[in-house]
């Protein structure tokens, strides 16, 4: 648990350290993507502005492309570029390349695009309200018994929306292609979190044209979120195109307002709650949910991010009847991708407000039921997975605990009674499960690296990024503590798919709780062949044999068994868990919450590096609350928005006393912590809001806006009811 | 185009650029320090802070014009000789870098704050970093760098 301080501090201190937008080649020129802004319709004639010399620009459309024009995805749907149709606001058209950045940018600010304009769906709403709208696979979770509910049960059923959700990392996307025509290799310098997406993504554009494409991260990738998972690939294949075509290397760096408008954001969803409680014992004894996603004009990755959500849909509850119907649903909007949590925030969001409005029907406390029907050990997930720990249970009365929840309710409900201002807290859990959905890091079969060099220097190469998150200080850590070698003999490689292999992407929370502890294995499995107590020592008396290159592949644990068509089974082996207590100050005269704190507790495993995971859950908690606070796009289909000034995040003023603490850090296993913090915090600024003025809301975020017209109709009501 | 005369990070430059260009172009392009970075291009995010004239500024607000006989201070000027100045030893020790792309934008507001005012209340620091957008750390370690400094300052 020590906290070992990150490889990369120091440049990023002096700004040496070097992002996609500090790297220069030789004769470089810019390019930039000209896209839709229709949300749908058929392109009638593209009119480039008068006074340029059109043989200076290098220009590439869906005519150009050698290979496929299809983006390898989970499901291949995605054109790089729109061919005769476009299907949503943002889709690319061209990409356009010009030596001088600033004349490529009046250049195509006045171009303009003609088109016939067809029928779109651009509303969250309109998109996930009409059942016409599912495409794709239906993903069903069915654990039903047959029987019918008791007509003594009480009947609940809720519906719950939540919004887009913007990565916001906060350099944007880049890429930089540099064609070398003598070997036929495309080289690719990426902000990216899947080096091996990137390559793929290539060589499908460039077809036979290229020998292989070679991608090398920049050494900073600023930020990523999950928003630098897939929308890379399809960068990556335009700017090649325009390297290949033009013959010189080509740099696209987003401008933000087009980052904003074209990338792939959080799916908002629908979810339809249907629960039967059982008015004596306070169990919920039959669930129906319907969990539905606008997955964009595209499905690309929405499949993953469905299978998370049906996953989790249920949030920690043992309910003995439960079916979960998870479907995608077709909008004109950019294709929505990952985001921290992909799924789960959504399904947490709604079940976590479900179980409030539960609560407070049957007048009972939010934390009493919830420990009533929360997992114990020997109870099962909807799927059959055996609940085999009470950790959630511990997070649950830890977070209750420390933030002196039952004292407070009481407080608050005695200040509320004389204050036009309310004063108001909330619960909420969430878990995570570690790595790739069921069979899926099977199939991954991720490989490491190690290089062992005549000085001891061991180096690390992995495929995983680190974008923030201090990946590669914590990997490093987790071989060197292993086997006791000094830290300043252990390097991360920067990741290049011609030297690293294939250890997987950097999503889904695999990259410490399945590379770490790999690599940690790896560290002993290494010292037992090798037979030393001391490899520095061992290297010094046996220079015969290096540098000797060590490679070895995950293996998944047995007890992993899914069956993917049925959704039955063990869905991932290890979950992280938390719970989470926020307080609120509600300002009447604006309608505005604001947050004053937010407790945190979470079970990530072992604490591999104390300062650098509570950086990491500290920030997903903000990222978590500010969901439910403050963060959507205001405009239907959110073409036409201009970055931070229309897109609210939280900013130092915004910011409440955030307490996290880490339970059961004694474990042997360091499991998943990039998406749990993000997972629960939204549900609990909702849930305080309710607590403050006994007002539901069951949309997400709790704006201003929003809180007034619930405001306005409850006041509505009342009048109406005194009328009467 | 036009010709400049300016210092920046304490060094006098003279240069001729185009006036259309930004403060944060003439940094990165024209001078080499990328240390400053873009994150909007609308003064926005505060990704591109640095010191002009003792005040915090979004560099991709101040137009070439505007720089004529002005002192720049950049990121650059902080480390000496391979030492890292308190601010940045305070950002070290409270685990204040993540992805670090607002992390020299950060460091620079929090200067001008220090430079103007050494001893800061959490008001007065959370005010001065207002306009720097952070993702990663949801600003707790980066306040709490701020505040460090300060105890760094006055036991100096």
């Amino acid at each position: 648990m020590k906290s070992i301080r990150k490889i990369d501090a120091i440049p990023k201190l002096n700004g040496s350290w070097k992002f996609l937008d500090d790297y220069s080649y030789k004769g470089m020129i810019h390019g930039q993507l000209l896209y839709s802004t229709c949300h749908h319709g058929i392109i009638k004639q593209i009119h480039f502005p008068d006074g340029y010399d059109l043989s200076e620009f290098t220009m590439v459309s869906a005519a150009d492309i050698p290979g496929e024009n299809i983006v390898p995805e989970p499901v291949c749907d995605q054109p790089y570029m729109a061919d005769k149709e476009v299907f949503h606001f943002g889709q690319v058209i061209m990409g356009i390349a010009h030596p001088n950045r600033k004349l490529l940018r009046e250049f195509i600010s006045n171009t303009s695009i003609e088109y016939e304009e067809l029928p779109a769906i651009t509303d969250i709403k309109e998109c996930l309200d009409n059942e016409k709208n599912a495409f794709g696979r239906e993903l069903t979770i069915d654990h039903r018994t047959g029987k019918k509910p008791d007509p003594n049960w009480v009947h609940h059923h809720k519906i719950y929306y939540t919004p887009h959700q913007e990565q916001a990392y906060l350099e944007p996307q880049g890429m930089i292609a540099v064609w070398q025509p003598k070997d036929k290799i495309m080289f690719v310098r990426a902000t990216c979190q899947c080096p091996f997406f990137v390559k793929e993504g290539v060589e499908a554009i460039m077809g036979d044209t290229i020998k292989e494409a070679v991608i090398e991260t920049s050494e900073g990738i600023g930020g990523a979120f999950g928003g630098k998972e897939d929308f890379p690939n399809l960068l990556a294949g335009i700017t090649s195109l325009l390297s290949y075509k033009s013959g010189k290397p080509v740099k696209i760096v987003l401008d933000r307002s087009d980052d904003i408008q074209i990338t792939t954001k959080r799916h908002p969803a629908r979810i339809e709650i249907e629960t039967w409680t059982d008015p004596k014992t306070k169990k919920i004894m039959k669930i129906d949910i319907d969990y539905r996603l606008d997955a964009g004009a595209y499905q690309t990755l929405s499949p993953v991010v469905l299978a998370r959500g049906v996953l989790h849909a249920i949030s920690g509850y043992s309910i003995p009847d439960a079916f979960i119907r998870g479907r995608l649903f077709h909008s004109n909007t950019p294709s929505n991708g990952a985001f921290r949590g992909f799924g789960a925030p959504q399904a947490f969001a709604a079940m976590e407000a479900h179980i409030d409005n539960i609560a407070s029907d049957l007048k009972m406390n939010p934390y009493k039921f919830r420990k009533i029907n929360l997992f114990k050990i020997g109870d099962e997930f909807p799927t059959t997975q055996p609940i085999l720990e009470d950790h959630l249970s511990n997070c649950l009365e830890r977070v209750i605990d420390k933030s002196n929840y039952s004292k407070k309710l009481k407080e608050f409900k005695e200040w509320n009674k004389t204050h036009k201002d309310k004063k108001g807290i909330g619960i909420s859990i969430g878990y995570h499960g570690g790595g790739y959905t069921g069979n899926g890091e099977k199939v991954l079969n991720s490989e490491v690296k190690v290089v062992i060099e005549k000085d001891a220097i061991v180096k690390i190469y992995v495929s995983n990024t680190d974008m923030g998150q201090g990946a590669h200080t914590t990997l490093a850590q987790m071989f060197f503590e292993a086997i006791d070698h000094p830290r300043e003999k252990c390097r991360i490689q920067l990741p290049n798919t011609s030297k690293t292999p294939n250890s997987g992407p950097t999503v889904a929370s695999r990259t410490i709780y399945i590379i770490g502890n790999l690599l940690r294995k790896f560290a002993f499995k290494i010292k037992d062949e090798l037979g030393f107590e001391n490899l520095e020592g061992y290297v010094a008396s046996n220079q015969n044999e290096f540098p000797r290159e060590f490679r070895m592949n995950f293996v998944q644990d047995p007890s992993v068994v899914f069956d993917d068509e049925n959704y039955v089974g063990v869905a991932y082996k290890d979950y992280s868990w938390a719970a989470c207590v926020t307080e609120i100050y509600y300002h009447a005269d604006t309608y505005q919450i604001e947050l004053t704190k937010s407790w945190s507790v979470m079970d990530i495993g072992k604490v591999v590096n104390q300062k650098i995971a509570t950086g990491q859950a500290e920030g997903g908690v903000l990222q978590g609350l500010a969901y439910g606070l403050c963060e959507f796009f205001y405009k239907p289909g959110y073409g036409r928005m201009h970055g931070f000034t229309d897109y609210a995040l939280p900013t130092t003023m915004d910011l409440p006393e955030i307490d996290v603490e880490f339970i059961h850090n004694d474990s042997p296993i360091a499991k998943g912590l990039g998406e749990i913090p993000m997972d629960f915090p939204a549900p609990s600024v909702r849930n305080a809001f309710h607590n403050a003025t006994g007002i539901f809301i069951n949309e997400y975020p709790l704006v201003p806006e929003r809180i007034y017209s619930y405001m306005q109709r409850a006041t509505d009501r009342h009048r109406q009811t005194q009328t009467v | 185009m036009i010709n400049l005369k300016f210092n920046v990070n304490g060094k006098d430059v003279e240069i001729t650029v185009d006036d259309s260009l930004r403060l944060l172009d003439i940094l990165r392009d024209e001078l080499g320090l990328t240390g400053t970075k873009e994150g909007c291009g609308i003064g926005e995010c505060g990704a591109c802070t640095v010191i002009m004239n003792g005040e915090a500024v979004n560099s991709c607000m101040i137009l070439a014009e505007q720089v004529q006989n002005a002192k720049v201070e950049t990121v650059e000027n902080l480390e000496k000789n391979e030492v890292l100045s308190k601010l940045q030893d305070a950002f070290l020790d409270n685990g204040a870098i993540q992805c670090g792309f607002c992390t020299t934008g950060m460091l620079m507001s929090s200067k001008a704050l220090l430079d103007k005012n050494p001893t800061p209340s959490e008001e007065e620091i959370k005010t001065a970093l207002e306009g720097n957008l952070c993702r990663c750390t949801g600003y707790v370690p980066i306040l709490n760098s701020v505040k460090d400094a300060v105890k760094k300052y006055l036991h100096k």
